[in-house]
């Protein structure tokens, strides 16, 4: 079962990508939810996702740093990390792929666009 | 009524899309522009843009309004919804909201950085001189209020 961590500090945000994954068909993926990064990253090395979909903007640990910590480490560097945020813009968006972030989405999510981000990964 | 000033295009731009996409309504201008929230229903949030133009945003509406809107976005019924869903719906339209509006005033190659929202309590705070207030309403004519401040961001519609 395909099993997705899901940090965002706002259960509204989470709650929307979740039912976003249901429209694209990942209705039955195993989702993690984390308020912060530090959560996720916890969750990450009790048991390795085969996907992250992360928020910038969090207390505690915010998206960038869980990006460091997970490329830093030799279990989940090679897992993808695809930022749903609402401080993305270009500029933001060149930075967090040059550390290794697979995409940025800009809020507020559609399942459009998050199937779209997702393609490479529904297709595998 | 606001001018077309690049502050009033990017709020009014990031308002619709904000709602639209989350809420499922749309947003116009209020048809009472002298209309102000009652300070007993007040409710509101506030969020800081930290980089590279410091200011802030505020969005404020009554209580029932903002449990309405948190119904039709989770899905749930109105009695089923509490106080603190409804601070997480407030708090993440008001950093959507600031996102859309940061991206679509500033320049492509232009980092931003927001705080994250808070909680305001009481009235709103006296507006400084050249705050901007937008008295909106949804489609379904319930008032919303959008307060954007701070001198550094406000240079921007010069």
């Amino acid at each position: 079962m395909t099993r997705i961590i899901i940090a965002d500090d706002s259960a509204t945000a989470r709650m929307f990508i979740k039912r976003c994954l249901e429209i694209i068909g990942l209705e039955d993926a195993e989702t993690v939810e984390a308020e912060d990064g530090r959560e996720a990253l916890a969750a990450a090395k009790e048991q390795p996702p085969d996907l992250f979909l992360v928020d910038l903007n969090m207390p505690v640990m915010d998206g960038e740093t869980l990006l460091k910590w997970v490329k830093a480490s030799p279990k989940l560097c090679d897992l993808p990390v695809i930022f749903i945020t609402s401080a993305g813009n270009p500029a933001k968006e060149a930075q967090l792929l040059e550390m290794g972030a697979r995409c940025v989405i800009s809020k507020p999510v559609s399942p459009p666009v998050l199937m779209k981000a997702l393609a490479d990964f529904l297709e595998a | 009524m606001n001018q077309a000033t690049p502050i009033d295009l990017a709020m009014r731009s990031a308002a619709r899309q904000t709602f639209e996409n989350m809420a499922f309504t749309g947003v116009l201008e209020h048809y009472n522009q002298d209309y102000e929230i009652p300070v007993s229903e007040l409710i509101w949030a506030s969020i800081l843009i930290q980089d590279p133009v410091p200011g802030e945003l505020r969005l404020a509406m009554p209580a029932p309004v903002l449990k309405t809107l948190t119904s039709a976005i989770l899905g749930q019924a109105d009695s089923e919804i509490n106080q603190r869903q409804m601070n997480d719906v407030l708090f993440e339209l008001l950093n959507t909201l600031a996102g859309l509006f940061i991206t679509k005033l500033l320049r492509e190659e232009q980092i931003f950085k927001l705080g994250l929202p808070e909680a305001g309590e009481g009235p709103l705070p006296e507006l400084e001189e050249h705050a901007i207030v937008w008295k909106l309403m949804t489609l379904e004519e319930d008032p919303l209020q959008l307060i954007a401040c701070g001198a550094p961001l406000m240079n921007l519609n010069k």
